[in-house]
């Protein structure tokens, strides 16, 4: 144990996200973009600058627009939905842990499974079609994005897999309408989506590198990121000091 | 007449057994959900020995238990374990431990990771060892390294309870711990719950099949309606019921005679010859006694066998439920 990570409790939670299928559908995720590019490599031949539009538009709307939330909603709300809902919770709670201990360690533990996930969707395709205009830099650019973007959604998502039993539908309405349409059309919305501070937090980490139109400017990501950031933790942490086991438990 | 109210507002079971120090009080402790009340103003206190929760479904035995583990609080009142509040901090739970109802264990793990799972959240200095010895406790040690998901009930049921006694808790609250389990497997485990109660533990036991707890419990709690109806030990109950008749078998040489001497008696308001003997009803079960002794020897019929039938828990609970 180190301080509020618990070993077990993080043990306990990593066997959680990855049991039964949900282990196979994170390595699809993880490998769904090698095998896209693999088959760009095949079949188009337009020279490096066609390499780069393609790997930049896999990562921005396929790995970071796609699968960093989709995997960040599973890992999120499965680390304290799936136990809320078989009750399986009750075990970590009768136990002489600090239950802030065992907020922490589930969100390090989603966070980690959730950029486990998107690192190969992101530095398998950088490797595929490296280059001069796909470097190394701008692929591990993409990945502090979307490090920073995990750190984001689980927080978010744990939230809503203690707040409510259909956390999973919830949040994917959420990807799908407000990520996925509603920031993109309107630009107010922008300064709110996650997707675009993990843009936003790439651009600024490539040096120029990547350049991506319209972006949020780096003090709103950092403004909106950490009140997003405390006010899930924190929220969270309440909740869950002040969860009460319902009776049907 | 004494009524449950005057018997059980503010109880104490087992005050001479506390060499433990291990205690658990409720006082004055009421919970509501929304506009339903769940527990309606409870006060006891436990000390070590076995008590039987009882109560018809929707009672608030589920309440008061997960009251006691300080998974909720009380809308009122104080619930305390060993004079500090259980939801105060986690670390009650070094000392207490639940076995929930629901059947639910993590069943992607194996019977031997969730106890040692439970033993590495305890900080057991040697959880290994710790595990081993709540395995072969409850009697798993040859499914210990199966999935959960693959056990019956009553598996479950057993290792839910060795992950709760792994760490050798001085308060064990168990929430229908027999479901699923069949009857060897109930011996074992009430002889184990004898022993951990002869050791000084305090254990809770809410449970439906009352002839178990008829056997196993010394004291019984009777919640009905989100009261505590009665409390104590339950043929004690009964003899303080005094609304209620006693029920008796007698049999002896000449039963139908001694009906008609039983009915001069001003105690005894009902006699029935039955094939295996006479059933008498009385109001005064002391007065009856004495004067059924006396009434046979001056008719001279010798007695064979006086048996009361009512005083079993489960009679007792009934009289209770259907007050």
């Amino acid at each position: 144990m180190s301080g509020p990570l618990n070993n077990t409790v993080m043990w306990l939670t990593w066997r959680q996200l990855f049991a039964k299928r949900r282990l196979w559908l994170a390595i699809a995720f993880a490998l769904a973009p090698a095998f896209f590019t693999l088959v760009f490599r095949l079949l188009a031949d337009d020279g490096p600058s066609s390499e780069a539009t393609f790997f930049g538009t896999l990562i921005r709307e396929i790995v970071i627009g796609t699968l960093l939330p989709l995997a960040a909603l599973i890992f999120g709300t499965t680390a304290f939905g799936g136990e809320v809902d078989d009750g399986t919770l009750l075990y970590l709670l009768v136990k002489p842990i600090p239950r802030w201990h065992v907020h922490a360690s589930k969100l390090v533990v989603s966070v980690l499974s959730t950029i486990a996930v998107v690192a190969p969707a992101i530095l398998i395709p950088g490797l595929l079609l490296s280059g001069p205009d796909v470097t190394t830099r701008g692929a591990v650019s993409y990945l502090a994005g979307a490090a920073l973007g995990a750190l984001l959604y689980c927080t978010v998502f744990l939230a809503l897999g203690l707040a409510n039993r259909r956390a999973l539908v919830i949040g994917l309405l959420y990807v799908v309408s407000f990520e996925g349409i509603l920031s993109r059309s309107l630009p107010g919305f922008k300064s709110l989506s996650i997707r675009e501070f993990s843009l936003a937090a790439a651009q600024a980490a490539s040096n120029g590198a990547i350049v991506i139109e319209g972006s949020v400017s780096p003090s709103t990501v950092w403004w909106m990121g950490t009140i997003i950031l405390v006010a899930a933790t924190y929220w969270t942490g309440f909740r869950l000091v002040r969860y009460e086991v319902a009776e049907r438990l | 007449m004494t009524t449950t109210a005057d018997l059980d507002r503010s109880s104490t079971l087992s005050p001479a057994t506390t060499s433990s120090g291990a205690c658990v009080e409720l006082r004055n402790v009421s919970r509501w959900y929304g506009n339903v009340v769940a527990v309606n103003d409870v006060s006891f206190t436990l000390h070590s020995g076995i008590t039987g929760l009882l109560g018809p479904n929707g009672a608030g035995k589920t309440t008061i238990l997960h009251m006691m583990a300080g998974l909720l609080r009380p809308s009122v009142g104080d619930v305390l374990i060993d004079g500090a509040a259980a939801t105060s901090s986690p670390q009650i739970y070094r000392r207490l431990s639940l076995v929930p109802e629901r059947e639910a264990v993590q069943p992607f793990l194996s019977g031997y990771e969730f106890v040692r799972t439970c033993a590495r959240l305890q900080s057991l200095p040697n959880a290994e060892e710790a595990t081993r010895n709540a395995i072969t406790l409850v009697d798993l040690a040859e499914a210990q390294h199966r999935k959960i998901g693959t056990y019956s009930k009553g598996m479950r049921q057993r290792i839910k309870i060795a992950g709760a006694l792994v760490h050798d808790p001085m308060i064990l609250l168990l929430d229908e711990p027999f479901n699923g389990m069949d009857p060897r497997q109930r011996l074992q485990m009430m002889d184990l719950l004898r022993e951990l109660a002869a050791k000084g533990r305090v254990i809770v036991i809410s449970s439906h099949i009352l002839e178990e707890l008829d056997d196993l419990a010394t004291n019984v709690l009777v919640m009905v309606a989100g009261r505590l109806a009665a409390s104590g030990h339950f043929r004690e109950i009964r003899r303080l019921m005094t609304d209620r008749p006693h029920t008796f078998t007698v049999r002896s040489s000449d039963d139908r005679r001694l009906a008609s001497a039983l009915l001069t008696d001003p105690t005894v308001f009902g006699v029935e010859l039955t094939t295996s003997g006479l059933v008498v009803r009385t109001t005064d079960r002391g007065a009856m006694t004495r004067g059924l002794a006396r009434v046979a020897r001056d008719a001279r019929i010798r007695l064979v066998e006086i048996r009361p039938i009512d005083e079993s828990l489960e009679s007792v609970f009934s009289y209770l439920v259907d007050r």
